[in-house]
């Protein structure tokens, strides 16, 4: 298990004032991060406003040395053994740089597997198994830059597992892909987590991957953690209010005013909202079954009752917006 | 130590094929330096070579003195030049990747400059099949000598080009250290005029690059026929060079990954 505890990190800049003179500046990038990742799960790093999720990913990855704070890989303190962690570790990071575009598949991944000693036989049938994993042993002897973007990553992706690493960093993964790529991408992640028992810490700028893959989010803004939890724990958070959308045959002003009656006697605070011919209801009660039997008692023909399920990027941008207002409670 | 040597040896064998999967770049390494050659050869012409003061300079013997000269040059131009396309590995990212994996920083480093032993040692065969086949007579060549001064030189030659790859990676704005000390190697290290006839100030600068000493022995043993003894002085202090390098060029990686861990510049580019 990763194990950080009050991760900070200052960095010193200098702030040219004129062509002779510049002014050291200290900027707090991350403030005092906290955080937990075992193995087999894949946790979200979602950031708002220049959160300092790169920062953050960077003094996992031993490459930043943190201000304070600790950090731990299954009980191995990062900090004074660097170097037995990054043989546990490695990253894998979006776009098409970070690979040598001369050098064939086959032998980048040779040479990335020479940087961590790994046995020559043993490098061979790794590489094998890695190419056929992510579909390139049929491109295996190409030069890198006759590939593909979606084949770069592919590429990314088995360099990244090249150490068969316990944990994987995985920085903006799908950036500039196609859906396609994407999907299998994603496929590919599930399937280190679930199968091979990889920790993976995930950011993305994409919500809904994140959604789609993450067990549990940790959601940083200006280097401070500002929420953890699950997908669920987090659209309840933000979002307190139940919201449902109802409409029946001939659905009109009189029959929103008798609902929204009807509705108060249960929920005084609650909202019914009149919407391109549907109820909108808002309450923080569950009204669900009051909704259908206002239905039944007024012999209305419903034609849909549903609670609206807020996305993940809905909850992300309600947060950013309160926070950019009135700031929020670190959670 | 094995993991190391795989390091340095794969290291040595990626920037070979990254930089030089281009036959062309095989031109730029011998068509500049030999037309530099030619330029140098007769400009001397003009001028009355017998009455030099540095003994083992004559008529007969200038271009012989002059290819030394160039064969050196090509040998530690490649390995400043390997030095400076190592910090292009900070533009493509792969330097974080580097960083990364526990792979000793020293051999990778060693690997770089080892790669350019191979296009340098072409450079130098080149240039050595020319003083054979058109002024053997003028060689006048202690063997053991020769033996002995060639792998320090290569050593010196290596680790001049691991200190300056160190110092490439301290950020990347460094370089200026490419113009700095690629142009003023060439005028100051004797590579076309003996260093003795300089100025006492440019001496003091030609002082400052391994070449110089590696150049004067290499022509000490191949014109003048001296043996150890006579270029004991070089030699010790190309050995005092090699220790030097080597410590400053720990020093200097421990330093540069210290700053970027510090600085967080690893991933700037």
């Amino acid at each position: 298990m990763i194990e950080v505890n009050g991760l900070k990190k200052i960095y010193e800049v200098k702030r040219r004032q004129n062509f002779f003179c510049s002014e050291k500046e200290k900027i707090e990038a991350v403030k005092d991060i906290s955080m937990k990742l075992e193995k087999g799960q894949i946790v979200g790093l979602l950031g708002i406003n220049g959160a300092g999720k790169t920062t953050t990913i960077k003094m996992l990855t031993t490459l930043i040395e943190p201000t304070a704070g600790t950090y731990s890989f299954d009980g191995i303190d990062a900090i004074a053994h660097p170097d037995k962690v990054k043989r546990q570790i490695n990253m894998i990071a979006g776009g098409e740089r970070m690979i040598y575009w001369k050098l064939t598949a086959y032998e980048n991944l040779w040479y990335y597997g020479q940087l961590y000693g790994i046995e020559n036989s043993l490098l061979k049938k790794r590489i094998e198994e890695l190419l056929k994993i992510v579909g390139l042993e049929e491109k295996a002897n190409l030069p890198v830059e006759t590939f593909s973007k979606g084949m770069k990553q592919r590429l990314q992706i088995a360099r990244g597992m090249i150490n068969d690493p316990k944990y994987i960093f995985l920085d903006e993964p799908t950036i500039g892909l196609d859906a396609i790529v994407t999907q299998e991408l994603h496929k590919e992640i599930i399937r280190l987590a679930k199968e091979e028992e990889k920790g993976i810490l995930l950011t993305s700028h994409y919500l809904s991957e994140v959604e789609e893959l993450c067990d549990y989010i940790y959601l940083v803004n200006a280097g401070e953690l500002v929420f953890e939890g699950t997908k669920k724990n987090l659209t309840d958070y933000v979002f307190s209010k139940n919201r449902y959308v109802f409409s029946v045959k001939g659905m009109d002003e009189a029959i929103i005013i008798k609902l929204r009656d009807h509705l108060r006697s249960i929920d005084l605070e609650s909202e019914v909202m009149h919407e391109n011919g549907n109820a909108v209801i808002t309450s923080k009660a569950e009204l669900s079954a009051n909704i259908a039997e206002f239905a039944v008692n007024e012999s209305l023909i419903i034609n849909e009752l549903h609670k609206l399920e807020p996305s993940l990027e809905q909850a992300v941008i309600k947060l950013s917006k309160n926070i950019e207002s009135k700031g929020v409670d670190i959670a | 130590m094995k993991y190391f040597f795989k390091v340095m040896l794969a290291e040595s064998w990626k920037q070979h094929r990254n930089y030089f999967s281009n036959k062309l770049i095989y031109v730029s390494l011998f068509l500049w330096p030999f037309l530099s050659f030619m330029a140098s050869y007769y400009s001397y012409k003009v001028f009355d070579i017998e009455g030099s003061v540095v003994s083992y300079i004559s008529g007969g013997n200038i271009m012989v003195f002059l290819l030394i000269g160039y064969m050196g040059m090509s040998f530690f131009r490649s390995v400043v030049q390997s030095a400076w396309h190592f910090s292009f590995e900070r533009q493509s990212g792969t330097l974080e990747y580097i960083y990364l994996s526990p792979a000793s920083r020293m051999a990778v480093i060693l690997g770089n400059a080892l790669s350019s032993v191979f296009e340098g040692s072409v450079a130098m065969a080149v240039f050595g099949a020319l003083i054979i086949l058109y002024n053997k007579e003028s060689l006048s060549i202690n063997v053991i000598g020769l033996v002995t001064v060639i792998p320090i030189f290569l050593c010196v030659a290596l680790l001049w080009g691991a200190f300056l790859n160190a110092c490439f990676l301290y950020s990347r704005d460094t370089d200026f250290l490419f113009t700095v000390l690629e142009e003023p190697m060439e005028i100051f290290s004797g590579v076309k005029v003996p260093v003795s006839i300089f100025p006492g100030w440019a001496r003091v600068i030609s002082c400052i690059f391994p070449l110089t000493y590696a150049l004067e022995a290499l022509r000490q043993v191949m014109l003048n026929s001296a043996d150890i003894s006579s270029v004991k002085n070089v030699v010790i202090i190309s050995l005092v060079i090699i220790l030097v390098l080597l410590s400053a060029t720990l020093i200097t990686i421990h330093i540069v990954e210290k700053h970027m861990r510090k600085t967080g510049n690893v991933i700037l580019f």
